[in-house]
């Protein structure tokens, strides 16, 4: 049943009659019955995964890059120290990994910080509630070859420095002063470049002749990627999330990222930040995304890393994060009730 | 001007990496309640639902109270819809109450008067492994 599913989404991808999204909308009916009743399907040469990418085509011929994917992996950005340059596990290391990856959370202690909070298994906001592309990777990042982030350069662990400090005993003076999240402006995984997130992870990709749209569920952006050979906007006009570029290189989406303002920071980088993305899709349920960073002013050089994005079900539930923001208003009303208990405290 | 440039990672160790928001700035680990309660609105907002519920004080006096939830995404993507929580259910919160005293919790455990988890359970199509 799993499989006439996945076969009904590889005909209308064949077809290119219809877009992906709407064959995610096929998908979406029933599927968590009949995932219930149906044994496990053993792989074979029916499964959609081996339909070649190449026969995956726009109607009007670029390579399919549609659909919703996530990213939510067990697989860290970092490599652990103790790993050296393994760069990958075998196939048993790395169930055992994304085993204990997956595993329930400690019981958080009654009255302690860490039990302020709804719990997320309820909500099914685990990872092992998630769908998770597999991945023997010991890192997300591929290069440098200790799949970690170069150290920063003097000059940028000053700049972050003299932030952090400018803002220290102002976290709650105003909205103003919260991260750019709590803000609503920018998550810290949105990118470019795009890093998985704890949940939520979901991405939808669009595209039309001459442009690629990537809505990422957190925070709600929609990044319209031009592909018709557009120069990128003049240097003096920065934006939040950059100004994208897109080519096609083979099967291959290339986008190039420039323009970010000083305030975006991505891991402490500057304006100068450069981000080179790639998307290739792999099979049907796969895109595979990787992407170099380089910002001389913040780090000694370059790096990359490899994320790849599964297909999930459509569709994506819209980020209202302004009209529900009242944990704004809650943390600052929190934090002057904390000055008052400080004041009454000292009389 | 330097000070809106506040990086992006206040959460302290112990608070969950991808909380939108810091839910220890906002509710007081001393101040746990527990509300029983009828439904009287649910805000499917992402990445935080908010339940409002009122609940009956000894005197007969009725307490409203906003409920703080996780992401109805989640909750969307197992079937729950708009009409699954209806007003009028009676609901158990356990939770934490906000820092400046007002009718404000974290819904750290949400269940029915019978012990069953409001929301409960994982979409087995999105859990399966693949390949």
């Amino acid at each position: 049943m799993m499989d006439r599913l996945r076969g009904t989404l590889t005909a209308l991808a064949w077809l290119g009659a219809a877009s992906m999204a709407s064959a995610q909308g096929v998908a979406t009916q029933g599927v968590t019955v009949v995932a219930k009743a149906a044994p496990k399907p053993a792989p074979d040469a029916t499964s959609s995964a081996t339909t070649p990418a190449a026969t995956m085509r726009t109607p009007y011929g670029a390579p399919d890059l549609q659909g919703y994917w996530t990213s939510t992996t067990v697989t860290p950005l970092e490599r652990p120290k103790e790993l050296g340059e393994k760069a990958f596990f075998t196939p048993e290391e790395a169930a055992q990994f994304a085993k204990r990856q997956l595993a329930t959370p400690e019981p958080t202690g009654p009255g302690t910080y860490a039990d302020v909070h709804y719990n997320m298994a309820q909500f099914g906001l685990e990872k092992s509630q998630t769908k998770v592309a597999a991945n023997i990777r010991t890192s997300l990042i591929t290069d440098p070859p200790d799949g970690r982030i170069p150290p920063m350069t003097p000059e940028a662990v000053k700049r972050n420095a003299a932030r952090a400090a400018a803002n220290k005993g102002h976290e709650f003076d105003s909205a103003q002063n919260r991260s750019l999240s709590e803000q609503c402006i920018l998550w810290p995984n949105e990118g470019p470049p795009m890093l998985p997130v704890g949940y939520n992870g979901n991405t939808q990709i669009v595209q039309g002749p001459g442009y690629v749209a990537i809505l990422q569920e957190m925070i709600h952006d929609v990044r319209i990627i031009r592909t018709d050979g557009s120069p990128h906007l003049p240097a003096n006009i920065r934006q939040w999330m950059g100004d994208s570029r897109g080519h096609w290189e083979g099967d291959t989406l290339v986008v190039d990222t420039t323009n970010f303002t000083d305030r975006t920071a991505f891991r402490g980088s500057s304006e100068n930040l450069h981000v080179v993305e790639r998307f290739r899709r792999v099979d049907a349920d796969t895109v595979l995304y990787q992407f170099t960073v380089e910002d001389p002013s913040t780090w000694a050089r370059s790096w990359s890393a490899e994320i790849p994005m599964t297909k999930v079900k459509g569709p994506i539930f819209e980020y209202a994060c302004h009209e529900g923001n009242y944990g704004m208003a809650n943390n600052l009303s929190g934090a002057r009730a904390e000055e008052r208990q400080k004041a009454q405290g000292a009389k | 001007m330097i000070r809106v440039l506040a990086v992006c990672l206040v959460a302290a160790a112990a608070i969950p990496a991808w909380a939108h928001h810091s839910f220890a700035a906002e509710f007081d680990p001393s101040k746990p309640v527990k509300l029983v309660g009828t439904v009287t609105k649910m805000e499917w907002i992402n990445p935080h639902s908010w339940i409002h519920m009122d609940v009956k004080n000894a005197d007969g006096t009725v307490t409203s109270w906003m409920i703080e939830g996780g992401s109805p995404n989640s909750l969307l993507r197992r079937g729950f819809t708009k009409n699954s929580l209806q007003a009028g259910t009676e609901i158990v919160v356990e939770g934490y109450q906000a820092k400046d005293g007002a009718n404000r919790a974290n819904g750290r455990d949400l269940t029915f008067p019978d012990g069953r988890k409001l929301f409960i359970g994982t979409n087995p199509d999105e859990k399966t492994p693949d390949k």
